[in-house]
């Protein structure tokens, strides 16, 4: 049975339309959809490393909208990653960002334990961009956070964009990769396994 | 358990769990008659099941599959009571007990029938009693459509002898039908409204007709005139009305309730209110969707497919998704694609979940959420008065909430019956709240002396429930601290004053089911309205009703029982013919009260319950 105390919860917050549903269905489900759905608020499940065991990496996908300012306060005060996005397309939904990030420090106090990374989206969007790379750098150094550029239509960015943020914590160790052992190694513990010296 | 207590074992616990849809996994779609009823009686006899984790299975007090029902009356094709003829019953003042029911007939005829009764106007209160009888049951054995339509041709139709309407003239005709017609918009005027532009043209055909009789017929202006306020009522509301309601979308769950939302009195829902809710998968990831209410199952798995993103090109295409709701004891329920209004029939903590068939057995249910820690509880910094009064104010609100077809559509669902009865259910899952709510707050409290006081508090708030004629909280109380989990609680018990215990003993006594709850009829018989009757205990006695006399002989409806149904109805009529008065002051920890009150977070797992108890008090060696 999941419990719930093993999870490492992830939380996605951003303006609406920015791309934080694209993005998390692109690295669970490795699907991309034009279409646009507003979210409510749904949850993804899957198992990674934690401390050389495995545990939930738990992502929450917000709403862009402000209806339910209680749910946004609990997940920020359960969450123990963030993922701020806006899209490279628009700098209102950078601007957005500011009174997310103030509440995220405010629940959270220590910000420097909490792994925060601010994500510019969209960035195929060459013709459409209003942010450069730089405006998003400047702004993820004033806010002491750690800073992508990623395409969720392109999958440019966005598994690295999820392991990075693991990186992140100091306080456990957490990985994408299940046993903790990279995929060179693997391979050969299963050759080893095939072979024997005579 | 104390001494002296009376035993527990008869007495009807409840199962939210079972308050699921009992259609089961593997129902066929279309169930005979027998396996109908047997879904319809399963809801609500849960509430009586009698379960101890450690006996074995539930075992039910009337068991669906005995062949002889209780007993009740069973009506022939042909009853009219032997001591009054049809010309003596005019001059009877008429009581209920003097009413000689309608002899079975057809559908339509029974419409002519009550036309005629309305006509001729002969049979004083019984053709109001007729007249109720039919509005309040047709939905059973007349569609809308076809009663609209038979209404329309009598309209039209002129008084000839031998057509079913004796010798009745143009204008007392054309009377009697429109006095029908809008006693029927009046009971039915919130299911036409949500029927949008369909319903308009019942009132708008009818209008038209009488419009042309008007030069014959002109006493029939105000009859017209009141006809054309109806097409404007049940008019299709306007863009922008539509806009307005698309936004508001209407908190049902507790995820997405909202405090200020909740301090409001609570509105009737209705089918096409809006609602988000959950759907988690067999990982217990989950996504949002926002649903009408009425929502067909079908179209609830189409919206969660289509936020999973699940598209052709993918390596593993999901085969047809099965919609389960999953109680927190782990108990499954499978619906069909073309169940409706799902949503007002899940237990407490019971989620939806949407996966493939292959993974329904593995499904696992998800873990207990209580967002505070144990000890931190408010209510024992309530007062017992205030909480009474919460629980009361709130039970009116709902119970209010439920209109009268309701009821017969809980019992008659799956015949025929149109309307889903969506706040009744509610205020089901509520009686179930209340009852998990006193279990988990007994069992969150660690201290001895202090659990003994919350086992003062809540008798007191029993006491003050039934005190105030509500008997839904009261009873609810009074089975939560009857959970096999709580009573077990030897040194919780044994702590609390004589008094107390003697009064909790009484109030156990009024939940006796013995002599088909002799003590609980007899309280009801002295009480005078308002009050609010412990619901679960009159569905089931509408559930025998219906389950204990066939509707139909044949094509031929069997009108008493149908008269019997609406005299069941016309009782929770009277319990609610007065207003409740209460004294509220809006002060600050009232409205803490009242935000708690309709807030609660409980735990209906009862195994988990059991758990909890014997680490509190473990078993004696």
């Amino acid at each position: 049975m999941p419990e719930q105390s093993n999870d490492y919860r992830v939380v996605v917050f951003g303006a609406g339309g920015v791309g934080k549903s694209s993005l998390v269905l692109r690295f669970v489900k490795g699907t991309f959809r034009d279409s646009y759905i507003p979210t409510v608020e749904d949850t993804y499940r899957q198992v990674i490393s934690c401390d050389k065991s495995i545990c939930t990496l738990q992502i929450t996908d917000t709403t862009g909208s402000h209806q339910f300012p209680a749910m946004q306060r609990l997940s920020i005060s359960k969450g123990h990653a963030f993922i701020l996005v806006y899209s490279v397309t628009s700098r209102q939904s950078l601007e957005e960002l500011k009174p997310i990030y103030e509440q995220v420090c405010q629940i959270k106090g220590e910000v420097e334990t909490c792994p925060i990374m601010l994500v510019g989206n969209k960035c195929d969007e060459t013709s459409a961009r209003e942010v450069e790379t730089t405006d998003g750098d400047a702004t993820s150094k004033k806010w002491k956070c750690a800073f992508m550029e990623t395409s969720a239509k392109t999958n440019h960015n966005v598994k690295e964009l999820f392991q990075e943020l693991l990186n992140l914590e100091k306080r456990r160790t957490v990985s994408l990769q299940i046993d903790g052992k990279s995929k060179q190694q693997k391979r050969a513990e299963k050759l080893k396994g095939k072979c024997v010296v005579m | 358990m104390p001494a002296g207590m009376k035993p527990l074992e008869k007495f009807l616990k409840k199962q939210t769990t079972a308050l699921t849809r009992a259609g089961g996994f593997g129902e066929k779609a279309t169930g005979t008659g027998a396996s109908r009823r047997r879904a319809s009686l399963s809801r609500v006899v849960p509430f009586f099941r009698e379960t101890s984790p450690e006996s074995g299975p539930a075992r039910e007090v009337f068991s669906p599959d005995t062949e002889e029902a209780p007993c009740w009356p069973s009506a022939t094709a042909d009853i009219r009571s032997p001591s009054l003829s049809s010309d003596e019953q005019s001059s009877e003042t008429s009581l209920d007990t003097s009413w000689t029911p309608l002899p079975a007939d057809t559908p339509d005829n029974l419409a002519l029938a009550l036309l005629d009764s309305v006509a001729g106007k002969r049979y004083g209160n019984c053709t109001e009693t007729l007249l109720d009888d039919f509005m309040l049951t047709h939905p059973i054995f007349l569609t809308s459509d076809r009663f609209q339509q038979v209404l329309l041709q009598q309209f039209g139709v002129e008084g000839k002898a031998g057509e079913g309407w004796p010798s009745w003239d143009g204008a007392e005709r054309k009377q009697a039908v429109l006095s029908v017609a809008f006693r029927y918009l009046d009971t039915y005027r919130e299911l036409l409204q949500e029927e949008g532009e369909r319903s308009n043209s019942f009132p708008k055909e009818l209008y038209l007709c009488a419009v042309q009789e008007l030069s014959q017929f002109p006493e029939l202006v105000e009859d017209v005139l009141k006809l054309q306020r109806w097409t404007e009522i049940l008019q299709c509301p306007s863009e922008e009305d539509k806009e307005i309601r698309k936004k508001q979308v209407r908190p049902l769950f507790r995820h997405f309730r909202r405090i200020d939302a909740c301090l409001q009195p609570r509105e009737a829902f209705r089918g096409s209110d809006e609602i988000f809710c959950r759907v988690y998968t067999p990982d217990h990831s989950y996504v949002t969707i926002r649903s009408r209410l009425s929502c067909r199952v079908g179209e609830i798995l189409a919206l969660v497919r289509e936020k999973l993103q699940y598209s052709e090109d993918q390596p593993t295409q999901p085969g047809n998704l099965l919609l389960v709701a999953v109680t927190s004891a782990g108990e499954k329920t499978a619906f069909r694609p073309s169940d409706e209004a799902v949503f007002t029939t899940l237990g407490v903590n019971t989620h939806l979940f949407a996966c493939e068939p292959s993974e329904l057995e593995s499904l696992l249910p998800l873990p207990e959420e209580i967002h505070w820690s144990p000890g931190d509880s408010k209510l024992h910094d309530m007062s017992a008065e205030e909480v009474a009064t919460q629980l009361v104010v709130f039970d009116w609100e709902l119970f209010s909430c439920v209109h009268e077809v309701e009821f017969v559509c809980y019992v008659f669902h799956g015949e025929q019956a149109r309307w889903r009865p969506l706040n009744l259910e509610l205020v089901l899952q509520r009686c179930s709240e209340v009852q998990h709510w006193v279990a988990t707050e007994i069992l969150q409290c660690q201290s001895l002396p202090k659990r003994v006081q919350l086992l003062r508090k809540f008798i007191k708030i029993a006491a003050l429930c039934k005190q105030q004629q509500d008997l839904l909280s009261f009873l609810a109380v009074v089975l939560g601290l009857d959970n096999p989990a709580v009573s077990r609680l030897r040194l919780t018990w044994e702590g609390l004053p004589g008094k107390f215990r003697k009064q909790f003993q009484q109030f156990e006594s009024i939940a006796d089911p013995s002599r088909n709850h002799k003590s609980y009829r007899d309280l009801m018989g002295s009480l005078r309205p308002p009050l609010i009757p412990f619901t679960p205990l009159l569905l089931k006695d509408l559930t025998f009703l219906h389950e204990s006399c066939k509707s139909f002989h044949g094509e031929l409806v069997n009108f008493e029982k149908m008269h019997k149904v609406a005299e069941m109805v016309r009782s929770i009529r009277r319990y609610r013919s007065s207003q409740l008065a209460l004294d509220t002051e809006p002060s600050p920890s009232h409205l803490q009260t009242k935000a708690y009150i309709r807030q609660l977070q409980v735990i209906d797992n009862q195994n988990l319950l059991f758990e909890m108890s014997c680490k509190m008090e473990p078993k004696d060696m």
